[in-house]
């Protein structure tokens, strides 16, 4: 068993996010009514993504971290209302999608640059594209803005034809990171995060498998800034800070670790999902919203507690 | 080294019957220096289609930085480097080598724990995103060649922290091994390998030498490299001094001439033997007397550094480590603060810090170690390596230890402070300071001290009272 639990560190928080919806169904039984789900899934969504989007930088390892995640996903927020969805702007959601999917790519990019060739410890550099975003930010949407009704982001924030929107958006991630594991890029980038100087040794090129973890963290933010605009309709100018950090959260509770090379997406997901449960179960439960970051917290401390102990329990054979 | 046949021969593949002599790899006084280090001065020498080339030294000969300029994690300063007759200027990155048909291995067990026995064997050679090799000819080819190294190979889909350190280094081997390098380099790989695997690892190298491939191997160990060797390649002080056919490579002629036979007791200042002194320090394998000066030595990394640094901790036993810069300096403060640090206390003046006090004990310090110096407010990164040196040393004599451990005090110094820091020892084991001093450099061992413990493989190998130092000895029991 604790072998087990040691390489699937994930199985804490399936666990705990299983216990916590159990709880939920308890405190609120219309919690698992089926008419409910879109409206679950379209709130989940966001914060499920952005800490999707912190993994990969995560799991590149050198200490990676990407702090600009949450303005990335905010930029895409307010590009899709401003611009995109504006009077003359592209309105397709198919177009519009894959622009703001790209301009994530690229910032994400960028700070894989910074990193990866130029050194920059990731969290200034992530810090100094943090702060250059939310200039951005502002000055395209100095005022909150709703969007145009009737548009494609209804659909995403409730049903696509028979598939709940949210759904469809954690998917996304999923599918592309599961097209990736496929190929070599999925095997390069724990080894890179695992052990740089082996990996380099070997003849894996670590500068570029580092800028494209950064990269795709970029493009999933933008997918969860996506989602996010389906939730709220309107643009979010502010807050972004909060997403980064609550995504780091969820990455630490899905038991991937910090040094990088161990965990995964799924391991993010139900990191997210339990904050996001725990989050309904306090609203169930009437427990003032006061108590919420307490409780983040006290949450945060036992997985990455929990964490800690699995990976020091000694395996199997290791002293043969 | 008897010159008998090896054991198992496989005859030749015809085309290299034909050219027994065609070049894998050729370097013609390469050069690499690292900041004020001359790590490379003049390195020529001649790698066979195959053949076992053996690369012999002591520390800081040159050995590890020809392989990592062969392995592409270094690029030489000067010199040419052909690969089959085909000058290739450098080799930009370990890909880049791998590409070229050089694969390396390291001392260093290079795994990358969480991974599989596959993809720690595969690593690297896929491009970013396309598999180069189908899967299931990874498969086939690991558990091949880790058959033929382990006799039976782990579950290919076991986790690298699960296996034991030898089978770890089989993993790396085989990194090297399933490529089909044209040229293999085995830098002291086999440290790291049980016996048993190691026996086949040199069945494994004899194949592929037959074969065409060209070996590199660089081993501590005199009787690996009477076993595999075809032929031996002596460095000193960055320079390839000899080659050696098989059978004129005899372990006392590679020690001669690692050594340079020229200056064998040369220098040896003569110092009176004293008394036999008060007990200060004992520990297994060491019993330390007051006034006697012991020198750690081995090849780097065979447990000499642990050694010493076992000996610290008492309070009157006072530690000068190896990295001035990561261990020892506080690179933003001034050469006061420096020195002052350990003995903070004594500089109490009404409750508050008096620097007044600090400066005038420096003073004493500053005369007796020669320490040159303007103003002492000044920050320790304005002094030369030797007086930083100087300093760290002043900051420890301080506390007035009875027992002074020093880790390799003379690296990166310039001669006269060498010769400074040799006098001042002497002086102090005079006033019976017992001194115990970790050194790379042989003759310091064969100046300066009473006695040396020559370290191999994580333990004492030899103790060598002083009437039996010379550079021969020493550098003889390195290599067992």
């Amino acid at each position: 068993m604790a072998d087990r639990l040691r390489t699937h560190t994930w199985l804490f928080a399936a666990c705990l996010a299983l216990a916590l919806l159990i709880a939920n169904v308890a405190a609120e039984p219309t919690f698992g009514e089926p008419g409910n789900w879109p409206a679950l899934l379209a709130a989940l969504a966001p914060f499920a993504i952005v800490a999707m989007a912190s993994t990969p930088a995560i799991l590149s390892g050198g200490g990676g971290l990407d702090i600009s995640i949450g303005p990335i996903a905010v930029l895409a927020n307010v590009v899709l209302i401003e611009w995109l969805l504006g009077h003359d702007g592209v309105g397709s959601a198919w177009l519009a999608i894959p622009i703001v999917v790209l301009l994530g790519a690229a910032i994400g990019a960028l700070n894989g640059v910074l990193v990866a060739v130029f050194r920059y410890q990731s969290v200034i550099a992530t810090l100094c594209t943090f702060f250059v975003l939310a200039g951005v930010i502002a000055k395209i949407a100095p005022a909150p803005k709703t969007a145009p009704a009737g548009t494609w982001l209804t659909g995403l924030g409730d049903m696509v034809g028979p598939v709940p929107g949210g759904l469809l958006l954690v998917a996304g991630p999923l599918v592309v990171w599961w097209l990736l594991s496929r190929t070599a890029f999925h095997r390069n980038l724990y080894a890179v995060g695992g052990n740089d100087a082996t990996a380099f040794s070997a003849g894996i090129d670590v500068a570029a498998v580092r800028v494209l973890a950064y990269s795709l963290g970029g493009a999933f933010a933008a997918v969860g800034g996506v989602a996010l605009t389906a939730l709220v309709s309107s643009t979010q100018a502010s807050g972004f800070a909060q997403y980064t950090l609550i995504a780091l959260a969820a990455v630490a509770l899905g038991g991937t670790q910090l040094g990088g090379g161990r965990g995964g997406l799924v391991a993010s997901l139900l990191g997210a999902c339990c904050i996001y449960f725990m989050q309904t179960l306090l609203g169930a439960l009437e427990v003032s919203s006061a108590w919420l970051n307490f409780v983040y917290g006290c949450l945060l401390v036992a997985g990455v507690v929990v964490g800690a102990k699995l990976l020091t329990l000694r395996p199997r054979g290791a002293t043969a | 080294m008897p010159a008998q046949a090896r054991p198992v021969d496989p005859a030749p593949v015809a085309a290299d019957a034909d050219r027994p002599t065609a070049i894998a790899l050729r370097t013609t006084e390469l050069a690499k220096a690292f900041g004020p280090t001359q790590a490379l001065r003049s390195c020529s020498f001649e790698l066979r289609r195959g053949e076992v080339h053996c690369v012999v030294g002591e520390n800081g000969s040159g050995k590890s930085t020809l392989v990592k300029i062969l392995a592409g994690v270094h690029r030489p300063d000067a010199g040419t480097l052909e690969l089959e007759a085909e000058t290739v200027p450098n080799l930009r990155s370990p890909r880049r080598a791998a590409a070229a048909g050089i694969a390396t291995v390291f001392q260093e067990v290079l795994v990358v724990e969480p991974r599989s026995v596959l993809e720690n064997v595969w690593m690297g050679s896929d491009g970013v995103f396309a598999g180069r090799v189908p899967a299931a000819e990874k498969r086939r080819r690991a558990k091949q060649v880790l058959d033929a190294l382990l006799g039976e190979s782990p579950p290919l889909e076991t986790p690298a922290e699960r296996l034991s350190l030898s089978e770890r280094q089989a993993c790396c081997l085989a990194r090297a091994l399933v490529r089909d390098p044209r040229i293999l380099i085995l830098d002291e790989a086999t440290s790291a390998l049980d016996v048993a695997t190691r026996d086949r690892l040199f069945e494994l190298l004899r194949e592929r030498a037959a074969a065409g491939a060209a070996v590199i191997f660089i081993s501590h160990r005199m009787d690996e490299i009477a076993e595999i060797g075809d032929r031996c390649t002596v460095m000193r002080s960055g320079e390839t001094v000899a080659t050696l056919e098989r059978r004129s490579a005899t372990a006392d002629e590679l020690v001669r001439l690692m050594t340079g036979s020229d200056h064998l007791t040369a220098g040896v200042a003569k110092r009176p033997h004293r008394p036999a002194a008060e007990v200060v320090l004992a520990v297994p394998g060491l019993e330390l007397r007051a006034g006697e000066l012991v020198g750690l030595a081995g090849l780097e990394g065979h447990g000499q550094d642990g050694f010493l640094r076992s000996l610290a901790g008492p309070d009157d036993v006072a530690y000068v480590p190896r990295e001035r810069r990561a261990e020892s300096l506080f690179e933003s403060k001034s050469v006061r603060e420096n020195f002052g640090i350990a003995t903070l206390e004594r500089d109490r003046a009404r409750g508050l810090l008096s620097p007044a006090r600090t400066r005038a004990r420096m003073q004493a310090y500053v005369e007796r170690l020669r320490i040159v110096l303007g103003d002492p407010e000044n920050p320790i990164t304005t002094l030369s390596g030797g007086n930083q040196q100087k300093v760290v040393m002043a900051r420890w004599l301080a506390t007035e230890p009875k027992v002074l451990l020093l880790n390799d005090p003379t690296r990166g110094v310039d001669i006269n402070a060498k010769r400074d820091l040799y006098a001042l020892l002497l002086d102090l084991a005079a006033e019976g300071m017992a001194i115990v001093m970790l050194s790379t450099e042989v003759d310091e061992h064969v100046e300066l001290m009473d006695r040396v413990l020559v370290f191999r493989e994580g333990g004492i190998a030899a103790v060598l009272p002083r009437e039996q130092l010379s550079r021969r000895a020493i550098v003889g029991a390195f290599f067992g």
